[in-house]
């Protein structure tokens, strides 16, 4: 199991656009894929509980990778939010 | 909301307010009588089905628990076809809008695959016992307010995406509900209807269909007329003012339906609906007949298809050939516009075969930019926007299938190439090469197809029409839209009641344009059909001769009224006409002046196919 920390660095927050963009890429690795906020849990792989998170700019949200490339997927997901999603 | 108008229309002059309906005659019975649009000719007269469609809302319904697999079932089914309508919005929209929109499509589409959202339905389904629509609307009600409860400007807006899926879902859901609900030998009063729908009901035995919108060149008008179902369009607040059950007569050829009718109106009604099935059978026996004049010039009268079915009506109606084949309905009813090359290439076949040895014209996708493009990028003026062979020539993906389906079907029957919303000599160049290209791809696959494919435009647009010499050069034919092209010339959109009476395909303005395309044709040595709506008109056709115009082309059903009209006139008196027609000021004068020259050229003015004079302004559903 790995667990990041991330912070919501784009002003408009995890809209639709970067919730799939996450969705796509963590559905791309074999491990299961959770995100934490304010105790609240979802399936990284679900567009709708990645929205639902409502997580603004500033959140900081928690990371959990289980399986054969958890690593991979973790550093891959970093990448994302560390980017801002390619927004301001 | 109050529209001010520079001048007072006709309903202010009367006292009434301008956005009240027209008041209800009520005749010496007592049966009230509401005027709408005739939108297919036939009379009905049965009990009502009140067809509600409340928007958004939707009901708690619970469900025998034992019944929850198949609720299930039509949930998954929604779902799939969502995701069919959405990947067809994706890849006509892709390149166009950019990423940035495209991407929020993807987004939707990850929704509707979304495990999470899958499980949470199916949980409340069998569970709860909820119906499909209801479970939806729940699951979906929550996930939108833990955004709607965010501080975030932005991610509040973000629920609107939730709730785009959620009424994507719902529709699809609420077609099947709505069908299995209709009973045979109703009459069907909705505020709306798709042409889907309209084909769907009429297989469950409907008598006819009244609609409160809708314009009889909509689609489903178009629909009802290739069904045979009686339809009358335009109705203001009908939907609110019948109830399931109630009595009513629907007179599509006159273009109304009468509320709660007296012994004495059945009877009445009973004797038309004879009189039309007479004038039917009269008609059938002039369909082997040419429509030429007195004087010895021939019209081709062609009928324009929506449906394939709508073939079946050829023969019958003496059809010359297919004027007008609007694909992208055809392809629509196939459940998206995006259908691969083989499958558009047995569509268009079974067409071009049914008319073969007479020719078909085939216009390519006319697509509107208002009918595809979601909500947040709506175009302000979608008539002056991304439309017709705008779309496909920055979308040539779309086209080049439909190019190389149509190359293949000219070798069953001769075939036309109609090119729609053409603007500029270029555009029809660039599909040129586009042919070529298409040509060259099926050579190269060894397929065979008939290389020669005559192009033509439609004249739609005024300044096509100024420079119809420009655009001769470049076309084997010209087509006049005459619905788009009166719209355009005179800044009237037809289906806005505000505006719509300032309407007329006979404004001398109209006129003056058709006469400068069909002037040029003649030049050039190229045909020019009509195929809007005038063109099956009786009213019109002693006009539309008298500009030149070689063929017109209508819904089948119009045919027969226009060939007898033609039979009965001399293609000079015609000319000379218009040549009176093209020197007056407005719509009214020609008016004035084709009303005369029926009396006195023809006796009388065209008749209903119920055998009652049309007037001047009545419904166009005709028999001459």
């Amino acid at each position: 199991m790995v667990e990041r920390q991330v912070t919501v660095t784009n002003r408009a927050g995890l809209h639709t656009r970067p919730a799939s963009m996450i969705v796509r890429r963590g559905s791309q690795f074999a491990a299961d894929f959770y995100i934490k906020k304010d105790g609240y849990e979802i399936n990284g792989k679900s567009i709708i509980g990645v929205m639902t998170l409502a997580a603004e700019q500033g959140a900081t949200l928690t990371l959990l990778f289980e399986g054969p490339d958890e690593e991979e997927a973790a550093d891959a997901l970093v990448a994302l939010f560390d980017d801002g999603f390619g927004e301001e | 909301m109050h529209h001010p108008s520079p001048h007072p229309s006709r309903a202010e002059a009367s006292g009434e307010s301008l956005l009240s309906p027209p008041e209800d005659t009520t005749d010496a019975s007592g049966d009230v009588i509401i005027d709408g649009v005739a939108a297919s000719p036939g009379i009905a007269i049965g009990p009502v089905y009140l067809l509600k469609r409340e928007s958004g809302r939707v009901e708690a319904e619970r469900i025998d628990p034992a019944t929850a697999a198949h609720e299930t079932e039509r949930f998954e089914k929604a779902v799939s076809q969502a995701e069919r309508a959405l990947s067809s919005i994706i890849s006509v929209t892709r390149e166009k809008l950019g990423e940035e929109s495209s991407a929020i499509f993807e987004a939707q589409q990850l929704m509707l695959r979304d495990d999470a959202l899958y499980k949470a339905v199916v949980h409340h389904i069998e569970e709860q016992h909820s119906s499909a629509s209801y479970a939806i609307d729940q699951v979906m009600t929550r996930y939108r307010q833990r955004l709607e409860g965010s501080d975030s400007p932005y991610l509040r807006q973000r629920s609107d995406d939730l709730l785009e899926v959620q009424q994507r879902l719902i529709t699809y859901l609420r077609r099947g509900e709505l069908l299995a609900d209709v009973p045979p030998d109703t009459i069907i009063i909705s505020q709306a209807l798709t042409a889907a729908e309209m084909m769907l009901f009429s297989r469950r035995g409907i008598l006819g269909c009244g609609l409160d919108y809708s314009g009889p060149t909509s689609h489903v008008a178009i629909m009802a007329r290739a069904l045979g179902l009686p339809a009358v369009v335009s109705l203001h607040d009908l939907s609110e003012r019948v109830e399931t059950g109630d009595m009513i007569v629907l007179d599509g050829i006159r273009g109304r339906v009468v509320l709660r009718p007296s012994d004495d109106t059945l009877r009445i009604f009973q004797k038309r609906n004879r009189r039309f099935q007479e004038i039917r059978t009269q008609q059938r026996e002039l369909a082997p007949l040419p429509a030429e004049t007195t004087d010895g010039v021939t019209i081709d009268l062609h009928a324009n298809i929506e449906i394939a079915q709508e073939t079946d009506l050829l023969d019958d109606h003496g059809a010359d050939g297919i004027g007008l084949v609007r694909t992208e309905v055809l392809l629509l009813l196939q459940g998206s516009i995006t259908q691969p090359e083989e499958v558009q290439y047995k569509l268009y076949r079974q067409i071009v075969e049914a008319a073969a040895p007479r020719p078909t014209t085939i216009r390519v996708m006319d697509l509107g930019g208002d009918k595809m493009l979601p909500l947040a990028r709506r175009e302000n003026n979608p008539f002056l926007g991304w439309r017709g062979i705008r779309v496909l020539l920055d979308k040539p993906d779309l086209l080049l299938p439909q190019l190389r389906a149509l190359l293949r079907c000219a070798q069953h029957g001769p075939v036309r190439l109609l090119l729609p919303m053409v603007t500029t000599r270029r555009e029809v160049q660039h599909v040129h090469k586009l042919l070529d290209r298409a040509r060259e791809e099926l050579a190269s696959r060894h397929v065979p197809f008939e290389a020669n494919l005559p192009v033509g435009i439609m004249v739609e647009v005024p300044s096509v029409a100024l420079q119809a010499d420009v655009f001769a050069e470049v076309c084997d034919f010209f087509s006049i839209g005459s619905n788009d092209l009166t719209q355009y010339t005179l800044a009237v959109d037809r289906g806005n009641d505000l505006v719509a009476d300032r309407y007329s395909e006979l404004h001398p303005a109209v006129l003056t344009l058709i006469k400068r395309t069909t002037d040029a044709a003649r030049a050039a040595g190229i045909p020019v059909s009509v195929c809007g709506e005038v063109a099956g008109n009786p009213m019109a056709t002693p006009i539309l001769l008298g500009l030149g115009v070689d063929q017109l082309s209508a819904s089948p059903i119009y045919i027969p009224g226009v060939k007898r009209l033609i039979r009965r006139i001399a293609h000079a008196e015609a000319r000379s006409l218009v040549r009176k027609a093209l020197d007056l000021h407005d719509a009214e004068d020609v008016q004035r002046l084709l009303t005369d020259w029926f009396h006195t050229h023809v006796g009388h003015l065209p008749l209903g196919l119920d055998g009652e004079t049309l007037g001047a302004h009545g419904p166009q559903v005709a028999s001459s």
